[in-house]
């Protein structure tokens, strides 16, 4: 009746693995049969839920790559137009969050406590409740429909995202101030503090803000649906759905082949930054 | 306490923003119509927006091209698919940064325009669109606060379509033109290919107009005249009992059935295997829908316009809309010209380029220049738009595609017609009430 302690461990083992892997792919396989349907006809796509192609074609992705509306906008144009606002929207969030994080932590001024809770407070405004005085703003300024997507990347500059900002000051507070002080004897005055000492162990975590907003950017629609009126502008949210919308039948395949395609700079940058990531999200959930 | 603090904060500054956003409104509505036009008015001389699919995309490209050809006018051009584009050009409109030509809904016109503030009164301009191309009663139909405020386009009204393969399957030969065999299509279709086939799949909508169909052919009258719901609590109940009789006869699958198949608000029929594999053989839809769900089908041979069904002896029942129109916005700056385009488009060469894909044009001399091309009409289209155009004798009143009534969910017909099939309802005379209540409720609001 006595099984081998070793045994047992590797009973254990096998069903934890089984159990594991059994969830893991049903999780994943929405997105293997994603993958698989971008080979598919349309008529097949709805015949079977197997992932396996019967009949692969190529038609789905020459669609998803040539199509063009008048020469205003393709996929390739449309990638462009996505980066062209999305980089400097990433890097000015960053930088803007680190310093409003920055004054917030280390600083003792009048009002710091209530201009923080007035920051916090707006953590939990919808941007739909935004929408419309914001667009009546960068009307006043007469940014809508500006060639360089101003609306979209400018107010990065003033550390707008206060979940980032919020995000930040708990990792500097986690960072001792003998660091600080050490620093300042040797010479270091706030701002080379700040870029010396702070930022390069702040880096997994402005790895963390950085993918965050390069995710939510690249997602996001209603921005640039309000502000980008012009089609050779587009960015690639919308050219997604413009192909969707298709008046006359829907061509799955195309849609999710493009879709795929969409994905693919937002994947590379994630398994490229992966490390840094989620050693950001864990010093959260532990100093924070 | 610093918990409540940061709370009154919170709303104190939500509160803020709200009142900002009243006053700055108010502002840049003055200014509006100077500085920012330029804004919209990107390169070209004039500039329009249209919604649509890809094909209607190109057809109003090549169209613009022509008219540049024409006249050395330059158009540049905003278009987008349909989602979102409602909240981007509301949000236009009202900033004046809407371009100088739109497409427009009907029910904008009101919604947008009821004190006739947004777009140009194109009586105006007669001299330049000739408007005795188009039928007296369309005209009337855009003709909103005093302002012919559009060009009708075209004109839509809803009528079935069969998918005659699954109908063969099942034994039958014809496809239904009475309610009798309506309701004998239904049994077939349950005893020849079992439960999950039907004849026919509605929607809350859907079912919200066929009704209006039902009942305005059986007391014949229409569902709303000058801003009053013509029909009572109890009248409107029949109607609702034949939706009801319709599921019970194995007409129509329930929504819950539907639901379950993945067809809702955001997943039309079309999208579904049900209806691309035949399972689901037709549907009550827009003479103008029909090309994206014969294309969806995985085997698009048997499918064909049916005829509308007369259900009562009083009226033949049935209503018939302005499908869009095109509008000039009063933040145009060259409106002659913006007059012309719009000739061109609707009366002119434009009208063969375009053909169907807005519709089947309504202007007399647009439809003859676009059936003189080979191919610009699509003949389904055509087909169900003159049976159609034959048929109904009520017109649509502006308040029947409100925001609060057709929102799905959350809108009254969904709530009511999604409510009663999910059996939510004791009995078809409170769904009708609250039908009733809600309809009430959107006309008072346009009428204040």
């Amino acid at each position: 009746m006595t099984m081998k302690l070793e045994t047992r461990h590797k009973i254990a083992k096998f069903f934890q693995y089984f159990v594991l892997i059994v969830v893991g792919f049903v999780m994943i396989y929405p997105l293997l049969w994603m993958v698989g349907a971008t080979f598919k006809s349309n008529a097949e796509i709805f015949t079977g839920i197997g992932f396996i192609p019967k009949n692969p074609t190529l038609e789905g992705y020459a669609a998803a790559v040539t199509q063009n509306y008048g020469g205003d906008i393709n996929i390739w144009r449309a990638f462009l137009n996505t980066y062209s606002y999305v980089l400097p929207k990433v890097i000015f969030t960053v930088i803007s969050s680190v310093i409003a994080a920055y004054g917030f932590s280390r600083f003792k001024f009048k009002g710091r406590d209530i201009l923080f809770s007035i920051m916090i407070s707006t953590l939990f405004l919808p941007q739909v409740v935004l929408n419309v005085p914001q667009y009546l703003m960068y009307n006043t300024f007469g940014w809508i429909n500006s060639p360089f997507y101003l609306p979209l990347w400018v107010p990065t500059l003033f550390a707008t995202e206060t979940y980032f900002v919020y995000q930040l000051v708990q990792f500097m507070r986690s960072i001792p101030h003998d660091l600080d002080e050490a620093a300042s004897i040797d010479g270091c005055g706030p701002v080379k503090i700040l870029y010396k000492i702070i930022c390069p162990m702040l880096s997994p975590s402005l790895v963390a803000c950085g993918l965050f907003q390069f995710m939510w950017s690249c997602n996001d629609f209603m921005g640039p649906l309000l502000y980008v009126t012009t089609p050779t502008k587009y960015p690639m949210s919308i050219f997604v759905k413009l192909s969707m919308d298709g008046d006359a039948g829907f061509n799955w395949n195309r849609i999710l082949a493009l879709s795929l395609i969409s994905i693919i700079p937002q994947l590379v940058v994630f398994f490229c930054a992966q490390d840094a990531f989620i050693d950001g999200i864990a010093a959260g959930s532990v100093k924070g | 306490m610093k918990k409540a603090l940061a709370l009154m904060l919170a709303g104190a500054l939500s509160a803020g923003l709200l009142a900002g956003c009243g006053s700055t409104g108010a502002a840049s509505g003055n200014t509006a119509t100077g500085e920012n036009s330029s804004a919209a008015a990107g390169s070209g001389d004039l500039t329009m927006s249209w919604w649509g699919g890809d094909s209607r995309h190109e057809a109003y490209q090549n169209a613009l091209a022509a008219f540049t050809e024409k006249t050395g006018m330059t158009v540049s051009t905003h278009y987008g698919a349909w989602s979102g584009w409602e909240d981007q050009t509301s949000a236009a409109l009202y900033s004046g940064n809407a371009e100088d030509v739109m497409q427009v809904n009907w029910n904008w016109l009101s919604q947008y325009s009821g004190d006739g503030s947004k777009f140009v009164d194109l009586n105006e301009y007669a001299d330049i669109i000739d408007l005795s191309q188009f039928p007296e009663s369309t005209l009337e139909a855009c003709t909103v606060a005093g302002k012919l405020q559009a060009i009708p386009v075209s004109m839509t009204g809803r009528i079935f379509y069969w998918n005659m393969n699954t109908f063969k399957e099942a034994g039958l030969e014809n496809y239904p033109t009475t309610l009798d065999e309506l309701y004998a299509a239904g049994e077939a279709f349950k005893t020849n290919l079992g439960d999950e086939y039907y004849p026919l799949a509605m929607g809350e909508y859907d079912r919200m107009i066929l009704m209006t169909f039902y009942l305005e052919s059986t007391y014949g009258k229409p569902w709303v005249e000058d801003n009053t719901l013509q029909y009572t609590v109890e009248e409107i109940a029949t109607g609702i009992d034949f939706i009801q009789s319709l599921e019970d006869n194995h007409v129509i699958p329930s929504i819950q059935t539907m639901n379950a198949a993945g067809i809702d608000a955001n997943n039309s029929i079309d999208k579904s295997e049900q209806w691309i594999n035949g399972m689901y053989a037709g549907i009550f839809e827009w003479d103008s829908a029909p090309v994206k769900y014969r294309d969806a089908l995985a085997d698009a041979s048997g499918f064909i316009v049916g005829d509308e069904i007369k259900f009562g002896d009083k009226a033949n029942g049935g209503f018939s809309k302005v499908s869009m129109g095109l509008a000039i916005t009063e933040t145009c700056q060259n409106k002659e010209a913006a007059a012309e385009l719009i000739n061109f488009l609707l009366n002119g060469e434009g009208a063969a380029i375009l053909g169907s894909e807005c519709g089947i044009p309504n202007s007399a001399a647009g439809l003859a220049a676009a059936s003189a091309v080979d191919g610009a009409v699509e003949a389904l289209v055509e087909e169900a738009n003159s049976k159609v155009m034959a048929f109904v004798d009520f017109q649509l009143d502006p308040v029947y595609e409100s925001t609060d009534l057709k929102a799905n969910p959350g809108g009254v017909y969904a709530d009511v017609f999604g409510g009663y099939s999910y059996g939510e309802y004791t009995d078809s005379t409170k769904a009708a009430q609250d039908l009733y209540d809600g309809v009430s409720d959107a006309l008072a609001e346009l009428g204040a």
